[in-house]
């Protein structure tokens, strides 16, 4: 029989980088802030399925109201601002991720006072947010009409001129320009109008409605986005007032818990971008 | 940012604010050029406009992801892990978009009567589907 | 193999070679996890018993649906008999005509089948499966405490709970529990007025199963955490057992394919309630046009198998991996082929994105992108074969001990490749325009990822038993509870091929109006007796299970199977923490059976004295 010591020499581990050894953070981070990046790679999935959905039902249309005529009011009672009032809100929300990003970082050099702060600007900040939409949605569902399921948007397919009550002629438009079916005392008032251009060229035609998807996934994602604002919102209010309170000073992992919440804020940045693009831009 | 001193990352902070601002603007500026709000009749190639819309919102996704979620500093296999997954979505938009094209298509060809959007001549009661 | 009486004492080894991560000094006496009856048996926040929550749970549920299908299928297999003796138990959805013959009731011969999938597919193989074993496993095989957060890990099991009992309510509606199938295409499941089970039934349905992949979400990220952050030292992922490979790739494609499935549901919950379009198009129902226009009820089918493909994999993954430790433990060889086996785990992963489609051949989708959707799916064979063949080449030349968890696991590789095989038929579209919808679809998925996903619960559930409760289970019992699941479940599946070659449609009520049909009638009959058969082994299982849990014989050793692992170094009865003292620090891969004289040389060995390379 051989001899045998319990203290036994390490053969040479075969180099993997030590990290991945065990007994370590492989990924340099806590399990916590790798919890929200795994939340937020599910969440991000969530709404990859909303937004490849929307390119589905969009392709799955013939039509598809043009954005720029579609969101071109402003608060005040402007009209013929295509774009500017949605631009002004992601204005507002790169903003407030700036002063997330300030309020990490103040976070990493333990200044208390400075976290609060900063985090008190981006709570201001998504809140004017929340408020700019809740705006688009009520311009859109009270004056405009839309809803989930009427879109009175939509686009002319060809050249055409409006028809007027008494039979002549009024304005012309060009193929692909933007129309709002109106309401006049509750009741639907398509406008009549003669094509005078494509094969269609000289038929008399009624307005109809937009693709009705439209209006319908408009609600829904960007609800879903606002939802997203709002419970991230509610979350920095509560880490705040946790920050102002001093609990995290006591903490061994400091102000870990401001980094997770700005994760979590500059995701939902990150989505608005595509937001942005596909219901405004494209 | 434990690779830049304090007043350093400060001002990345404000270059960031002042590189996704510049982007929205130039990209809402193409935008309406692009669909003649700019100059009368002058239209961009759809095709074109478009990759070029997801490019500007690729750069903007990126600077947010790697600069404000600090993930350009984070190890590479945490960069790596949460790239990979992206990738599958490639595959997922081109399928689901073909699809409703389609649909589409499909629809037109058979010219099926019986569902056009209606022209809406009275009040477009909520229909009782859903009650 | 009598060197090893050379190995060194495990409590040595823990004591000197351990380390102390100062773990018991903050858990004294009063463990806030144990200290009361609701926080030790209820609200628990230790992994090992979420573990036992989750698979008692699944069990309860895997007996409902297993009974289900044994109610439909005496209406496949005799249309003509009676069923008022089990008017008690129905109620109103047993109709009695005039002439005092009871028969079962259309809407709920529907619902029967489609809750019977539900409840299968997630309730019992995913988190009755995954649930329970990566629960169990995760933190004892990596050396780890507990999980990453046990509160959320607590939350999971809750939010199944949750989910359950909604799903059970459903049961009791009066209009009955959704009957649309488990898919719930629309508009079935988008028109409330659809059919009986489309109203409440599926409202039901639909809240249930978003708490469900709350669940499967909050379990996820705690899995893929822990397995990152908490291996003990010299756990690199290369010396990961094969069991946690899988739960941890099991839950990244969770984490990826569930979200998928909730927007789809708010999308289809919209249509429900708030009267959108998204899935609804072009609809007569009683020769009136519906309003919706515009929608597609192909963008739910997608949007589902985006999560429902990789679904299947999350119920076969960790099925194989429990396999792959059962077969090389019991067969006393080192698993053939451990890096291929982890490329193929990921590969399969990686894969189970990119071929949803196929499950929507003849949908009415783009023909053109079905031929992506074929060689994807065709690609999946390789690495799947090549797990196949791992498996067969570690029981080559093994001294293979034939106790119940082994049968199963072998089982398990038998149905994975007669399942398997017919997965490649159906994978290629042209051939799916005459399988698709039939029995043959049915034989297949119900072979490879049904029996052969209960083959490796059952296969865990044996293996782990002494560990979870102390005592083992009983072997007699067992090895007839494999004899006869294996017999019986070949006996069901196997027939239904040709059925479904012959073109017998999937989810009819009665074949009586097909005279093409009736030769089968015989065969249907049979079927059906080897499913009652089947069913009432299953209950021995339950019998043996829960008897065993109070009566069975102790285990007298720590490490009853001769295994490598790092559970098997715990007590018997291990309390929270696992680990007594120290954690075990690691110093080789778990698979060094009958390696250079010794039988087995646990991953908590140190190198030892002659001993060759090691991994």
């Amino acid at each position: 029989m051989t001899e045998h010591t319990t203290v036994v020499e390490e053969h040479p581990e075969v180099d993997y980088g030590q990290a991945w050894q065990g007994g370590d953070k492989p990924l340099k981070a806590s399990y916590g802030k790798l919890m929200m990046w795994y939340f937020l790679l599910s969440d991000a999935f969530t709404f990859s399925g909303f937004l490849i959905a929307y390119s589905a039902l969009r392709f799955n249309s013939s039509t598809w109201p043009e954005a720029d005529f579609v969101f071109s009011t402003f608060p005040g009672g402007f009209h013929h601002m295509p774009l500017i009032f949605v631009t002004v809100m992601t204005f507002i929300l790169i903003l407030s991720s700036v002063t997330m990003v300030r309020a990490v970082q103040e976070g990493q050099r333990e200044n208390q006072k400075g976290v609060a702060f900063w985090m008190g600007l981006t709570i201001l900040g998504g809140l004017s947010f929340l408020g700019c939409q809740a705006w688009e949605w009520t311009n859109l569902i009270t004056k405009e009409h839309v809803s989930l399921y009427t879109n009175p948007f939509g686009k002319y397919e060809a050249d055409g001129v409006y028809i007027n009550e008494d039979g002549s002629e009024g304005e012309t438009f060009r193929a692909g320009s933007g129309y709002l079916v109106h309401k006049h005392d509750g009741h639907w008032a398509p406008k009549k109008y003669k094509v005078t251009s494509g094969p269609e060229a000289g038929t008399i035609k009624t307005q109809v409605f937009g693709p009705r998807a439209f209006g319908a996934l408009f609600f829904v994602i960007t609800g879903f986005h606002g939802f997203h604002v709002f419970s991230g919102v509610l979350f920095l209010l509560i880490i705040m007032l946790n920050v102002i309170s001093g609990i995290y000073k006591k903490r061994k992992n400091g102000y870990e818990m401001v980094e997770k919440i700005g994760l979590y804020w500059h995701f939902v940045d990150l989505v608005w971008v595509y937001v942005f693009l596909v219901f405004y831009l494209l | 940012m434990a690779h830049l001193s304090y007043e350093e990352s400060k001002k990345v902070v404000f270059k960031g604010l002042i590189f996704l601002g510049v982007i929205t603007i130039v990209e809402v500026a193409i935008a309406l050029l692009a669909k003649g709000q700019i100059i009368e009749g002058f239209h961009l190639n759809k095709t074109f406009y478009s990759i070029l819309m997801a490019v500007f919102s690729l750069i903007k996704a990126l600077y947010i992801l790697g600069e404000f979620m600090h993930l350009k500093y984070e190890s590479k296999a945490l960069r790596v892990g949460m790239a990979i997954p992206l990738i599958l979505l490639v595959w997922a938009a081109i399928a689901f978009s073909q699809d409703g094209y389609t649909f589409e298509q499909r629809r037109e060809r058979s010219g099926d009567e019986h569902f056009p959007e209606k022209p809406p001549v009275a009040e477009h009661s909520l229909h009782d589907v859903a009650h | 193999m009598e060197n090893n009486s050379l190995l060194i004492d495990d409590e040595k080894l823990l004591k000197e070679n351990g380390y102390d991560d100062h773990f018991h000094d903050h858990h004294h006496d009063e463990d806030p996890y144990q200290s009361n009856f609701f926080s030790k048996y209820v609200f628990s926040m230790d992994h090992k018993m979420i573990a036992k929550q989750f698979l008692i749970t699944g069990m309860f549920w895997a007996v409902i649906g297993a009974a289900m299908s044994v109610i439909f299928r005496l209406q496949l297999g005799f249309p003509e008999d009676s069923m008022t003796w089990i008017k008690p138990l129905l109620g109103k959805w047993i109709v009695i005509d005039s002439a005092g013959v009871g028969h079962l009731a259309t809407e709920f011969y529907y619902a029967l089948v489609t809750m019977h999938g539900t409840i299968i597919v997630f309730f019992v193989l995913t988190a009755g499966l995954s649930g329970t074993f990566s629960n169990l496993l995760i933190p004892l095989q990596i050396g780890a405490r507990d999980m990453a957060s046990p509160l959320l890990n607590m939350l999971s099991y809750w939010f199944f709970f949750l989910a359950s009992v909604i799903m059970f309510l459903s049961l009791f509606v009066s209009t009955g529990p959704f009957a649309g199938g488990w898919v719930a295409y629309p508009p079935l499941s988008a028109l409330p007025q659809a059919s009986s089970g489309s109203g409440m039934g599926m409202t039901l349905w639909l809240i249930s199963l978003t708490f469900f992949v709350v669940s499967v979400l909050l379990g996820g990220i705690n899995y893929i955490t822990t397995v990152l952050n908490l291996r003990t030292k010299g756990m690199s992922m290369w010396r990961l057992p094969l069991t946690i490979w899988s739960f941890f790739i099991t839950a990244i494609i969770g984490l990826l394919s569930f979200p998928v499935l909730v927007s789809g549901f708010l999308l289809l919950m919209a249509d429900r309630s708030l009267g959108t379009s998204f899935y609804l198009s072009e609809i007569f129902i009683n020769g009136h046009a519906l309003d919706n226009v515009g929608g597609s009820p192909i963008l739910y089918q997608h949007l589902f198998w985006f999560l429902g493909h990789p679904e299947v994999y999350i119920i076969i993954l960790p099925a194989m991996g429990i396999a792959s430790e059962v077969l090389s433990t019991h067969s006393r060889k080192p698993i053939f082929g451990y890096k291929a086996m982890v490329i193929s785990i990921a590969s399969i992963a990686f894969l189970s994105f990119l071929v949803w489609a196929h499950h929507m051949f003849m949908s009415g989708m783009n023909p053109f992108i079905s031929n992506f959707f074929v060689i994807f799916t065709l690609i999946i064979a390789v690495p799947s074969a090549v797990k196949v063949f791992n498996w067969i080449s570690t029981l080559y030349g093994g001294s293979i001990r034939l106790n119940t968890a082994m049968l199963f696991a072998i089982g398990f590789v038998s149905m994975f490749i007669s399942g398997g095989l017919t997965g490649i038929y159906l994978g290629n579209s042209a051939l799916d325009i005459q399988m698709h919808d039939t029995y043959f679809v049915v034989a297949h998925f119900h072979i490879v990822m049904g029996v052969a996903a209960f083959f490796g619960m059952f296969a865990g559930i044996y293996h782990w038993f002494p560990k979870m409760y102390g005592r083992f289970m009983n072997e007699t019992l067992g090895k007839l509870h494999f004899w006869g699941t294996m017999i019986g479940a070949y006996l069901i599946f196997w027939p239904m091929h040709y059925l479904g070659l012959a073109g017998v449609p999937r989810r009819y009520y009665s074949f009586d109006v097909f005279d093409t049909f009736s030769q089968f009638s015989d065969l249907n009959k049979f079927i059906t007796v080897a499913a009652i058969i089947t069913f009432f082994l299953q209950i021995v299982f339950i019998a043996n299970f829960f008897h065993s849990i109070f009566f069975g014989k102790k285990v007298k050793e720590k490490n009853p199977w001769k295994s490598n692992t790092l559970e098997w170094t715990t007590p018997i009865h291990a309390g929270h923490g696992n680990w007594p003292g120290n954690i075990p620090t690691v110093h080789r891969w778990p698979y060094d059976y009958s390696k250079d004289g010794f039988d087995f040389i646990p991953q908590i060995q140190p190198p030892l004295a002659g001993e060759t390379e090691n991994h």
